[in-house]
C-alpha cells in the first residue's frame, strides 16, 4: 500500500510528467526514462543479468538508430535480490516499486523477473498508474481478472502489468500434457518451492496431470533455504513414482537435482522455466541435472537463427550469451520504444497513461514475432517450449546449449 | 519398501544429519559453556568453511563430481582439505574473538552478541559479494558406493560423516576432559576470577575455545560439502540455526549434550518428513524444544557449569 504522502507525490510525480508530455511536442530532447526490475542479488543471478542487458540493449538501440525522433530513453536499474533471501525479495521489490513510482520521470517499466516480486509490485504500480512489461514472470493470479482487486486495485483496475511471455496457466498445464502424451508418465510426485511461482505452477500442472489420468501420488512443499532433502526424497522413494515435478526456482531446484540424482535416480524429472538457465546447471552441475525436462513459457528462439543478428550484437556488447528471457525481455522494451514512437507521431503527449493506452491497442513486431496483450495485460499468444538437458562434453558445464530443444508442449 | 525399511533409511538419513547438526553444535556450546555468549557468527564462519574446503579441493585438481578418487590419494585428498578448512576457520574464530569480542568482553548487555550477528552478516554478504550468489557445485571425489541393508540404501559418505564426525567429537571430549588445557577450560566455565587467580590465562582459554569451535564448523562445512555437493553463501543460517537448537535441546554448554541434540534433531526432521510432511519438521522441532525446555530448562544433559552465578 502507498502511505498518504507517497500518493501525493506520485499524484505530484504524474502531474509533472503531463506536463513534460505536453511540453515535449515542442522541444528537442524528451527522456523517457525506464525502470528496470531483475533479481541481480542471489541465486537466479546469471539470469537476472541477461534479462536486465537484453532491456539495456534494446533501449540504447534505440537511442542510436533515433527510433523516436526528439525521445531519448534512460534507464535505471533495480536489483530485488537481497542477501538475507538469497535470492529474490518480495519486500525489496515493494521498496523498488515505490521508488519507481515517485520518481515522475518514470514513465514504464520493464520487469520483474520473478513472480513473487511481481505480486509485490503490481498493486503500488497500479496505485502509481505506472505500467510494467515483464519478460519472464509467469504466475498467472497477477494479470487474472479474479484478483484485480489485489493486484490492480486502482483506475477501475485497469491493467498495469503486461508480460511479453505467457503464464503458468499454460506453462504447468501444456507441460503436464507433455508428461502424460510424449513421456508416458503414470504416477507422478510434484514439489514446489514455497514461492508464488513455485507453488502457482506446481498446482496449474497438479491439476491438468489428474485430467489426463495421471496419478499424482503426493504434493509438498520445500523449504528453499533447507539444504537437506534426503528425508522428502526417501518418502518419495517409497511411493515408486516413474516421474517428478518440481514447481520453483534455482535455490531449491539444485540442492533437488543433486539429491534426487542419488536418491531416485530412475526417475523421470522435470520441471518450469525456474530451473532454465546456467544457474540451474552451474550449481547442480553433471550428472545430477542430466534428463531434466523444462519448459520455458514462450517460443526458443535463443541460439536460432531467427535471432542470429540480435545475439551477436548481444555477445559483443556484453560478452554473455543470450537465453530465451534476454529476448523476451528484449521484446518487453522494444514494446515500450515502439508504444513512445507511435505516441511520438501521433504527437500525443508522453506520460504514463498515454502509454498504458497504447499498450492496449498496440501490436509490435519482435523476435519472437507480433507481440499483442489482452484485456489484462497478458500476451495473446499461449506457446511453451520444452528442453530437456543433455550433456555435451566439448561445451561450457554452464552453457545455454546444455538445454536441448525438444518442441512445443502439446496447448492445454 | 516396507514400513521397516524406510524407518531404517530414514535413521540412516537423520543420523548424518545429526552428526553434521552436532559439529556445528560444539562451536555454539564451547563458546556458550566459558562466555555465556551466543555466537551467530558461527554460522558464516561453517558457510565460509564450505567456500575454503572448496576451494582447497579444487586446487587439488577436484572439478564437480567429474573426478573420483580411491585409496589413499582420497584419504589423503580428503584429509588435506580437513586440515586446511579447519585451520582456516579456527583462525576466524580465533581473529572475531581477538579483535572484536575481547574488546567488548568488560561490556555488560548484549554488545557481544549483537556484535556477532554483524559479524555473521559481514561474512555472508563479503562471500556474496567476492564470490557471488549463485550456487556452486561442491566438488566430490568420493565414489558412488551404496551399500543395501534390507531395503534400505546406504551411500559410502555416510558412514564416512559418522566416522570423521566421530572422531572429531571423541577427540574433543577427551581435550576438554583430561588435557591441562581442558581443564584450565573448564575451571574458567565454572568461574573466570577464581581461574585467573589460580594462575589460568583466560584470555588464551578464550582463544582455545573459538579456535576449537570454529574449527569444528570447518569440519562440518567439509562433511555438509561432500554430502550435498552444493553451497551457497546463505548456506550458514539454516543449517546454524538448527544446530543452535540441537545445543539447547542438549543443555547448552555441555559437550554431549550438544551430540545428542544434533542426532535427535536430525532424526526428528526426516522422520516428521516420512511421517507428517515436509513442511512441519520445523514446527515439530521446534515444539519439542519448547517442552523440554519447559519440563528442563537446563535442556536434556543439563548445563555444565551449575555453579556460575
Amino acid at each position: 500500500m502507498l502511505t498518504r504522502r507517497n500518493t501525493f507525490k506520485v499524484a505530484a510525480g504524474v502531474a509533472a510528467t503531463a506536463t513534460l508530455g505536453v511540453a515535449s511536442g515542442a522541444h528537442a530532447a524528451t527522456v523517457v526514462k525506464v525502470g528496470i526490475d531483475a533479481s541481480l542479488t542471489g541465486a537466479d543471478a546469471a539470469a537476472a543479468l541477461r534479462v536486465v542487458d537484453g532491456a539495456i540493449m534494446a533501449f540504447d538501440e534505440a537511442n542510436q538508430l533515433n527510433t523516436v525522433p526528439g525521445v531519448t530513453f534512460a534507464y535505471e536499474k533495480f536489483d530485488d535480490g537481497t542477501a538475507t533471501a538469497g535470492q529474490y525479495d518480495p519486500a525489496q521489490g515493494a521498496i523498488n516499486a515505490r521508488k519507481m513510482v515517485s520518481d515522475p520521470s518514470i514513465l514504464a517499466a520493464v520487469g520483474p523477473e520473478m513472480s513473487g516480486v511481481g505480486k509485490a509490485m503490481s498493486p503500488i504500480l497500479s496505485a502509481g498508474g505506472l505500467i510494467t512489461i515483464t519478460p519472464s514472470s509467469t504466475n498467472p493470479d497477477i494479470t487474472d481478472p479474479k484478483f484485480a482487486s489485489i493486484y490492480r486495485p486502482a483506475d477501475n483496475h485497469a491493467p498495469v502489468y503486461f508480460r511479453t511471455v505467457t503464464t503458468d496457466a499454460y506453462q504447468g498445464p501444456n507441460m503436464a500434457n507433455f508428461f502424460a502424451e510424449t513421456l508416458k508418465a503414470k504416477k507422478i510426485f510434484i514439489l514446489d518451492d514455497s514461492g508464488a511461482y513455485g507453488v502457482g505452477i506446481a498446482n496449474a500442472f497438479e491439476g491438468q496431470a489428474k485430467k489426463k489420468g495421471i496419478q499424482v501420488l503426493g504434493h509438498e512443499k520445500l523449504d528453499p533455504k533447507n539444504p537437506d532433502y534426503t528425508a522428502i526424497l526417501t518418502k518419495i522413494k517409497s511411493l515408486s513414482p516413474d516421474s517428478l515435478y518440481y514447481g520453483g526456482v534455482t535455490q531449491a531446484g539444485a540442492k533437488l537435482a543433486k539429491q534426487s540424482y542419488d536418491i531416485i535416480p530412475r526417475v523421470m524429472k522435470g520441471g518450469g522455466d525456474g530451473i532454465q538457465g546456467a544457474d540451474f546447471l552451474t550449481a547442480g552441475g553433471f550428472p545430477a541435472v542430466e534428463g531434466w525436462y523444462c519448459t520455458i513459457a514462450g517460443p526458443h528462439l535463443a541460439g536460432t537463427d531467427a535471432v542470429a543478428a540480435f545475439t551477436q550484437r548481444y555477445i559483443t556488447r556484453f560478452k554473455i550469451v543470450p537465453d530465451d528471457y534476454a529476448i523476451t525481455s528484449y521484446d518487453a522494451a522494444s514494446v515500450i520504444v515502439a508504444a513512445v514512437k507511435q505516441l511520438a507521431a501521433e504527437k500525443k503527449p508522453i506520460t504514463r497513461a498515454s502509454i498504458r493506452s497504447t499498450l492496449l491497442t498496440i501490436t509490435v513486431p519482435t523476435l519472437q514475432g507480433p507481440v499483442a496483450f489482452d484485456a489484462n495485460g497478458d500476451i495473446k499468444s499461449r506457446i511453451v517450449s520444452v528442453f530437456k538437458i543433455e550433456r555435451d562434453a566439448k561445451k561450457a558445464v554452464n552453457d545455454e546449449s546444455q538445454y536441448v530443444y525438444i518442441g512445443q508442449a502439446p496447448q492445454a | 519398501m516396507t514400513g521397516f525399511d524406510l524407518f531404517v533409511q530414514q535413521t540412516i538419513n537423520g543420523l548424518t544429519l545429526g552428526a553434521m547438526y552436532s559439529l556445528l553444535a560444539l562451536g555454539f556450546t564451547m563458546v556458550y559453556g566459558i562466555l555465556e555468549l551466543i555466537n551467530f557468527a558461527h554460522f558464516s564462519v561453517f558457510m565460509v568453511g564450505t567456500f575454503v574446503a572448496m576451494g582447497a579441493l579444487q586446487s587439488m585438481g577436484i572439478m564437480g563430481q567429474s573426478v573420483i578418487l580411491t585409496g589413499l590419494p582420497l584419504v589423503g585428498v580428503l584429509l588435506v582439505a580437513l586440515a586446511a578448512t579447519m585451520t582456516v576457520c579456527g583462525c576466524i574464530g580465533m581473529g572475531i574473538e581477538r579483535f572484536f569480542l575481547r574488546r567488548l568482553r568488560s561490556v555488560k548487555g548484549p554488545a557481544q552478541m549483537i556484535t556477532t550477528i554483524g559479524i555473521s552478516y559481514i561474512l555472508s554478504n563479503s562471500v556474496l559479494l567476492f564470490i557471488g550468489g549463485q550456487g556452486f557445485n561442491f566438488p566430490n571425489p568420493i565414489p558412488m558406493l551404496k551399500y543395501h541393508i534390507g531395503g534400505a540404501v546406504m551411500d559410502v559418505r555416510q558412514p564416512l560423516i559418522w566416522a570423521i564426525s566421530a572422531v572429531l567429537m571423541i577427540g574433543l571430549t577427551y581435550f576438554v576432559q583430561s588435557t591441562k588445557l581442558g581443564k584450565a577450560m573448564r575451571a574458567t566455565a565454572q568461574d573466570p576470577e577464581a581461574a585467573r587467580m589460580m594462575g589460568v590465562d583466560v584470555d588464551r582459554v578464550v582463544l582455545t575455545a573459538f579456535f576449537l569451535g570454529s574449527a569444528m564448523a570447518g569440519a562440518a562445512a567439509v562433511v555438509f560439502g561432500l554430502y550435498y555437493n552444493y553451497t551457497n553463501f546463505y548456506i550458514g543460517f539454516d543449517a546454524g540455526l538448527r544446530a543452535f537448537t540441537a545445543a539447547v535441546l542438549g543443555g547448552i554448554g555441555n559437550v554431549p549434550g550438544a551430540m545428542l541434540g544434533g542426532l535427535l534433531i536430525g532424526i526428528i526432521e526426516t522422520m516428521t518428513s516420512q511421517f507428517i510432511s515436509t513442511n512441519w519438521a520445523e514446527v515439530v522441532i521446534f515444539s519439542i524444544l519448547i517442552l523440554v525446555l519447559v519440563f528442563r530448562p537446563a535442556g536434556l544433559l543439563g548445563r555444565v557449569a551449575p555453579n556460575k552465578s
